[in-house]
């Protein structure tokens, strides 16, 4: 974090602009590995045989005893960061005694017994559609199954529940007391018994993006309960282009605002404090229009003459994104002779500082491509880099108000504060109940829905 | 007795350990909160989709220039909806009701309800402007041939047509049905039947978004100690009280 102590001690860390090449943040939800196919290694092999393609497995002895189970895992546990989890299996042939069974199962599991006659498994067997977890005797849970079904097994991480299906319809759920990841488990035990296992590849019988919705729903409507304060999205949304100097937008939503039935009151009626941030909106609005329609030499100017202690310092954080952005702009419209020129005159001094250094770099590396846009540093060419420019010009000018309680409020409006705490308080939320479920992503959000409230 | 407040105390400890939660100080939580980024552009849109369902159409325009954000969708059909809208908050049902069919025929044919609560605020407006024959006729011809389809749709017809029973309408029972909130109920139902026609949430996310957080702080409450924002209005972190 650069200290930018010049004007009011309002620091500019690049990283809190976005700035930076691949501004996405990785998804993390991706990274969590699925099951794909059925775990050969562990399995009890010598009673069953897996296909080639491991998705299918049948039961190759004659069973004589409570521990010659034919089980297979998945080749890693259940992903935990979701709604739910789900998994299908197809009974190809229920062979002599149709003693099959889905279920879920840990790493430790003993595989020569069938899931639910263990502690912490959990079965869902098909001879007498009882739901074994973890004693010798099975509760009555749903039908039997045979051959020609397709039964399904999941996790509901919002409600902490086992659900199973049998062709397409929910048969029961359990409440799931075992913590720590769970395998999809199958097991075979009568001769010639035969069972295909879907991890996803195919389409699924039961309809798990309805039943997923469902959950989210429940959710929501749960919340949606929750009572607001008068107005104060409003207001978030006024502080909001206040705070960035939208000062057009402002205007007609003020006037709006007031004629709307029933209108809205002026801020201080409502309980709302403002806090000053109707400073400068003129000039800040200036500035933003002319570092959005790429003038930085004007942007330059108009700050020499208004706020000269904020490019005082010439090698200041801002002095440096100015300059680089007028780099970029000489970069876009072709004049790379000018470019050189200016990176030597204005660009050279800041090669020192560390924390510019990876996005100093990145601009000077536009000059080695013919067409840099196509480029692994083409985001600065992006109308994103423009803004990050101008929202940390007008963070800065912002610091200037000698009125300015906390330096930092210059940097955040109230809108990004309420978001990253939610962020966060979802993310500790999750992880704190290990790690399950969603967490908040803002930009799914946005993503999300026609018709899916 | 001293013995007792032994015992109690000892129990609160046992309290405050079976129940203990992660504490997360100050510092701790504010790199948590660095650590979360979040897209200016994803801002936008969402006080973009603020103005645009909200109606505000000048305001989104505005925002637009300003900003570069695409609104989601039309704003042209913004100003038709808000003029629907305004027309019933005046008063103006017939008008209202013409517009919507303009927009979109469909919409009042496929909302029984929506068109059933217009036709009952045209009634309460003609009782309003005192044309007593006009309403009744209105009643019988319009109003009553629904109510027989539908028994919540007969209650309300009859609640207001009570109207006419009474001298001082201020007073009675039913008198609320002539209060400048029904007008709004009805202006609010007609817009969110519009958006969803239009295949638009007919509610703004921001409002949701904040309720989230209510809700996640709650949630997390039960687990740990950290500082929470308790204002909306102002995004102050508050320390935890340990």
């Amino acid at each position: 974090m650069v200290n930018n102590q010049d004007s009011g001690g309002c620091c500019i860390d690049l990283s809190q602009f976005g700035a930076g090449r691949g501004g996405d943040d990785i998804d993390m939800e991706d990274e969590e590995e699925v099951p794909r196919y059925l775990n050969t290694i562990n399995s009890s092999g010598g009673f069953l045989m897996v296909s080639t393609d491991k998705l299918s497995v049948q039961y190759t002895n004659v069973n004589l005893h409570g521990h010659d189970v034919g089980v297979v895992q998945a080749n890693c546990p259940a992903p935990v960061r979701r709604v739910v989890y789900y998994f299908e299996i197809f009974v190809k042939n229920a062979g002599a005694k149709g003693q099959i069974a889905i279920g879920f199962t840990t790493e430790q599991f003993k595989m020569r017994r069938q899931p639910g006659w263990e502690a912490s498994s959990y079965g869902y067997h098909g001879d007498d559609g009882l739901l074994y977890r973890g004693q010798g005797k099975g509760e009555a849970f749903g039908p039997t199954f045979t051959s020609g079904d397709t039964i399904g097994g999941g996790i509901n991480y919002a409600s902490q529940e086992l659900f199973f299906t049998k062709n397409g319809k929910l048969v029961g759920t359990v409440y799931k007391d075992v913590k720590g990841p769970l395998f999809p488990t199958v097991a075979v035990h009568s001769q010639n018994e035969e069972v295909n296992v879907n991890f996803g590849q195919q389409p699924f019988v039961f309809d798990i993006e309805a039943f997923a919705l469902e959950e989210r729903l429940k959710q929501q409507m749960m919340i949606e309960k929750i009572s607001l304060p008068l107005h104060v999205s409003h207001w978030i949304v006024r502080s909001y282009l206040l705070h960035y100097g939208y000062q057009d937008t402002l205007n007609s939503f003020d006037m709006a605002s007031k004629s709307t039935l029933p209108p809205i009151p002026v801020a201080q009626e409502n309980g709302f404090n403002e806090q000053g941030e109707m400073y400068a909106l003129g000039h800040r609005r200036i500035l933003r229009q002319l570092i959005r329609s790429g003038d930085v030499d004007s942007a330059f100017g108009k700050l020499r003459d208004w706020y000269p202690q904020i490019v005082q310092n010439d090698t200041s954080t801002i002095c440096f994104l100015l300059h680089s952005q007028k780099f970029i702009e000489l970069v876009r419209a072709g004049e790379l002779e000018q470019a050189v020129k200016y990176a030597r005159a204005e660009l050279a001094k800041f090669f020192g500082i560390k924390p510019l250094a990876t996005l100093l770099q990145d601009c000077i590396a536009l000059l080695a491509y013919e067409e840099p846009v196509k480029s692994s540093v083409g985001y600065l060419l992006d109308a994103t880099q423009r803004e990050v420019v101008a929202d940390a010009v007008n963070a800065m000018v912002l610091s200037t108000n000698p009125n300015m309680k906390d330096s930092q409020n210059c940097l955040h409006s109230y809108l990004e504060k309420l978001l990253r705490q939610l962020t966060a308080c979802c993310l500790e939320r999750r992880s704190l109940n290990g790690d399950q479920g969603e967490a908040f992503h803002l930009h799914r959000v946005l993503q999300s829905g026609k018709g899916e409230k | 007795m001293s013995l007792f407040w032994i015992v109690i105390s000892q129990l609160a400890a046992v309290e405050t350990m079976s129940t203990s939660k992660k504490v997360i100080t100050r510092e701790e939580w504010e790199k948590k909160l660095n650590d979360v980024k979040i897209r200016k552009e994803d801002m936008n849109r969402l006080v973009m989709n603020f103005l645009v369902t909200e109606g505000y159409v000048e305001a989104a325009e505005k925002f637009r220039m300003e900003s570069g954000t695409e609104p989601d969708i039309d704003l042209a059909t913004i100003t038709d909806r808000m003029a629907v809208k305004k027309a019933v908050q005046c008063g103006n049902v017939e008008d209202a009701i013409e517009k919507v069919n303009d927009l979109n025929p469909e919409i009042l044919d496929t909302n029984p309800q929506l068109f059933f609560h217009l036709q009952q605020q045209r009634l309460i407006e003609l009782i309003r402007n005192g044309k007593v024959e006009e309403a009744l006729e209105f009643a019988q011809e319009e109003l009553a041939p629904r109510g027989e389809e539908n028994q919540s749709f007969l209650e309300e017809l009859e609640r207001t047509i009570a109207l006419l029973a009474f001298e001082d309408v201020t007073n009675c029972p039913v008198g609320e049905l002539l209060d400048i909130s029904q007008r709004l109920k009805t202006a609010s139902e007609v817009n969110a039947a519009i958006l969803t026609s239009q295949s638009h949430e007919k509610d703004p996310k921001l409002p949701s978004l904040l309720k989230l957080l209510i809700w996640a702080q709650n949630q997390l409450d039960e687990k740990a100690a950290y500082p929470r924002i308790n204002d909306l209005s102002t995004a102050v972190l508050e320390d935890p009280a340990i």
